[in-house]
């Protein structure tokens, strides 16, 4: 799976801290780090055939880039999940990013035990026929 | 961690006594406030003030917006500002930038221009305020400078600081996309400028602050900023600058976390650790050379955005621990730190905890009032030890700035997230709300209104410099631009008054930064969306 930030926002504690949550897990991480745009995003995603993409927000700019995020994967016909988690994630922004198509949210209120299984759970669902 | 250890993992005693100091020389080892090694304090009890700058970190969407955040803080008996630019200014981009459109103005203020720094410091008694400035730091100078100049104010009155963060900066949250040398040069350049041109403001600010709050613990924190202090005071030496020209504008903006008894003996050991090298290592002679300016910033990363009221009970107990260990400054994290910049509730919060613990406790009557007490000598000394054992063991390995490049310390930093997640995921460290005494998410509403309000970006920005920079004198700015490329491309100027000059002609900061990135082999735009300025 692929795990970023998006845009200038450069707080990266969360993102370095699940990546290494998922791989303690046994996945396969390749972590982007900072400053990723929607195009840059969609083409790793696809070149490294990854089963989801995984994006840290700790700044509102992933608000703005997440429509064009979904629509370039649309676009490509890439059917990969994407997960957004971080502290500054509010209850209605997690039901606003799951009605634009975001496949699981991860706020402050989260238990990071859950974020193995449910990123596990995404890929077997994923890859169902 | 033991369950009997500071944070940073020194060993505890369950009650510290007699023996615990025995060694201890008063004369040598603390001396009184205001004597060498300063580790009572940095000014005689009877000059130290009673009170410290009391700020809260500002800065929010234009900088008209800024000005009157800064207004309305003042108004509530602010002494001291403290301006952090949004993550575009800080990465050294215009907001004009494609990849700044959502991120003007939302975690900070948007400043590129002269015309900003004019809006930003509209009206504000520049000359009997202290200004920090959280913000690129030839940027930061020259904007202040200019903008007093203009109102008639000698930029030798101007009292403040602005933050150098030339080791840590790529990888703790101020990424300039600047190749080492760049960054080194810009540090020591306006350093060197401001001991000749602003001798009253700290053009050294070694920020500790935003390098620990990814999870690096006190020792860590101040050996790096130790580590950094250290190579750009030999780097002002070899330049033939006297350190004390410029030492006694150094000045260390610290964090402050949780642990109470270990911040406050983390602030004496850092003055003590200070003077000692200063004079014998550095040969300053000046007693404000040795006498280290500590202002502290409290901890982000230990709040949480569960049950955003305990913020104001964490920020409380941290202030009060560094009203104790005698600071010059302190700005508290607002309670919504979590969730956004500081809203004005939690700034007058902020505000007002500095007051009461000022103004009702009394604990600032005495001088360092916690001095003579077994334990806190004791870790005193602990911590003062093991900061210069981890100096050391960083120099051993090799040149530093050898060190920063090859990434040695961002392994650090990504170790210490990890270790700090691991431990709040694991309750090694308890974090109420967070792995003790939670709350079920619909009980969990108090201030959590004021926490999630949005900000939105400040797309007008990118308009109004768009038009800005069409409407500016084309020849005096092409000039003036060239004059920074000749000035970065010979390392004997002093890259200062070029960008001074570039900034009262219209220059913007990205576009500044551009001819400074080329000038030293990197590209101008580091997304490679912008036009070159030249």
């Amino acid at each position: 799976m692929l795990i970023g930030l998006l845009g200038l926002d450069q707080h990266e504690v969360g993102a370095v801290a699940v990546a290494r949550l998922l791989r303690d897990a046994g996945m396969e991480v390749i972590y982007l780090g900072r400053f990723n745009f929607p195009p840059g995003i969609v083409k790793t995603a696809a070149d490294e055939n990854a089963d989801v993409i995984g994006l840290s927000c700790h700044s509102w700019e992933y608000l703005h880039y997440i429509d064009e995020l979904l629509a370039l994967l649309a676009a490509q016909g890439l059917q990969v999940p994407v997960v957004v988690g971080g502290s500054v994630l509010t209850a209605s922004d997690e039901r606003l990013l799951r009605e634009k198509g975001v496949a699981a949210t991860f706020g402050p209120t989260s238990s990071v035990e859950d974020i193995p299984a449910a990123i596990r759970s995404l890929v077997t669902s994923a890859r169902r026929p | 961690m033991t369950e009997r250890a500071t944070r940073s993992g020194i060993p505890l005693e369950p009650v510290y006594g007699p023996g615990d100091v025995a060694g201890l020389r008063y004369d040598e080892a603390l001396g009184d406030p205001g004597t060498f090694p300063y580790t009572r304090g940095r000014r005689p009890p009877e000059q130290a003030a009673s009170a410290w700058i009391q700020r809260q970190l500002s800065g929010e969407g234009t900088p008209i917006r800024s000005n009157a955040q800064l207004k309305y803080l003042i108004g509530k008996g602010a002494t001291g500002i403290d301006v952090i630019g949004d993550t575009p200014t800080m990465a050294y981009l215009d907001p004009d930038h494609p990849a700044a459109a959502h991120a003007v103005g939302t975690q900070g203020v948007s400043l590129c221009c002269l015309e900003d720094y004019r809006e930003l410091y509209a009206g504000l008694p520049l000359d009997g305020l202290t200004v920090s400035h959280s913000l690129p730091p030839l940027f930061g100078i020259a904007g202040f400078y200019l903008a007093a100049r203009e109102r008639g104010i000698d930029p030798a009155r101007l009292r403040g600081s602005v933050v150098q963060p030339p080791f840590y900066c790529e990888d703790c949250g101020y990424a300039t996309h600047m190749p080492f040398p760049l960054r080194l040069r810009m540090t020591v350049d306006s350093i060197e400028f401001a001991s000749r041109e602003m001798p009253r403001f700290h053009a050294f600010l070694e920020d500790t602050y935003y390098i620990s709050d990814g999870g690096l613990d006190a020792v860590e924190e101040m050996a790096l900023g130790f580590v950094e202090i250290r190579y750009v005071v030999r780097e002002l030496l070899r330049r033939g600058v006297p350190v004390d020209a410029f030492a006694p504008r150094i000045a260390i903006l610290v964090n402050c976390g949780m642990d109470f008894f270990e911040e406050v003996a983390k602030i004496r050991a850092t003055r003590r650790l200070y003077a000692r090298m200063m004079r014998e290592e550095f040969g300053a002679r000046d007693p404000r050379s040795l006498a280290v300016n500590i202002a502290s910033h409290t901890s982000g990363l230990s709040l949480t955005a569960q049950q955003p009221v305990n913020n104001i009970v964490r920020g409380t107990t941290q202030a009060l621990a560094l009203a104790l260990a005698g600071v010059q400054g302190i700005e508290i994290s607002g309670f919504d730190e979590a969730f956004r910049t500081p809203s004005p509730e939690s700034h007058l919060v902020g505000l007002r905890t500095q007051q009461v613990i000022q103004l009702e406790t009394h604990v600032t009557r005495v001088a360092d009032p916690l001095g003579g007490s077994y334990y806190v000598e004791a870790l005193t000394g602990a911590m003062e030890r093991r900061i210069q054992e981890m100096v050391a063991r960083i120099e051993g390995l090799g040149d530093p700035a050898g060190l920063c490049e090859r990434g040695w310390f961002r392994a650090l930093f990504q170790d210490a997230m990890e270790r700090h997640a691991r431990e709040i995921r694991d309750g090694v460290r308890p974090q109420v709300g967070v792995n003790v005494h939670r709350m079920a998410e619909g009980e969990d509403t108090l201030l959590r209104d004021v926490a999630e309000r949005k900000i939105e970006p400040s797309r007008e920005r990118a308009e109004r410099i768009r038009g800005f920079k069409r409407s500016r004198d084309s020849r005096r700015l092409r000039a003036a631009l060239e004059d920074v490329r000749e000035a970065a491309r010979d390392t004997a100027q002093n890259l200062m008054p070029p960008t001074i000059a570039a900034t009262a002609a219209g220059a913007t900061l990205g576009e500044v930064a551009w001819v400074l990135r080329a000038a030293y082999s990197a590209p101008g735009d580091p997304f490679g969306m912008m036009e070159p300025p030249l």
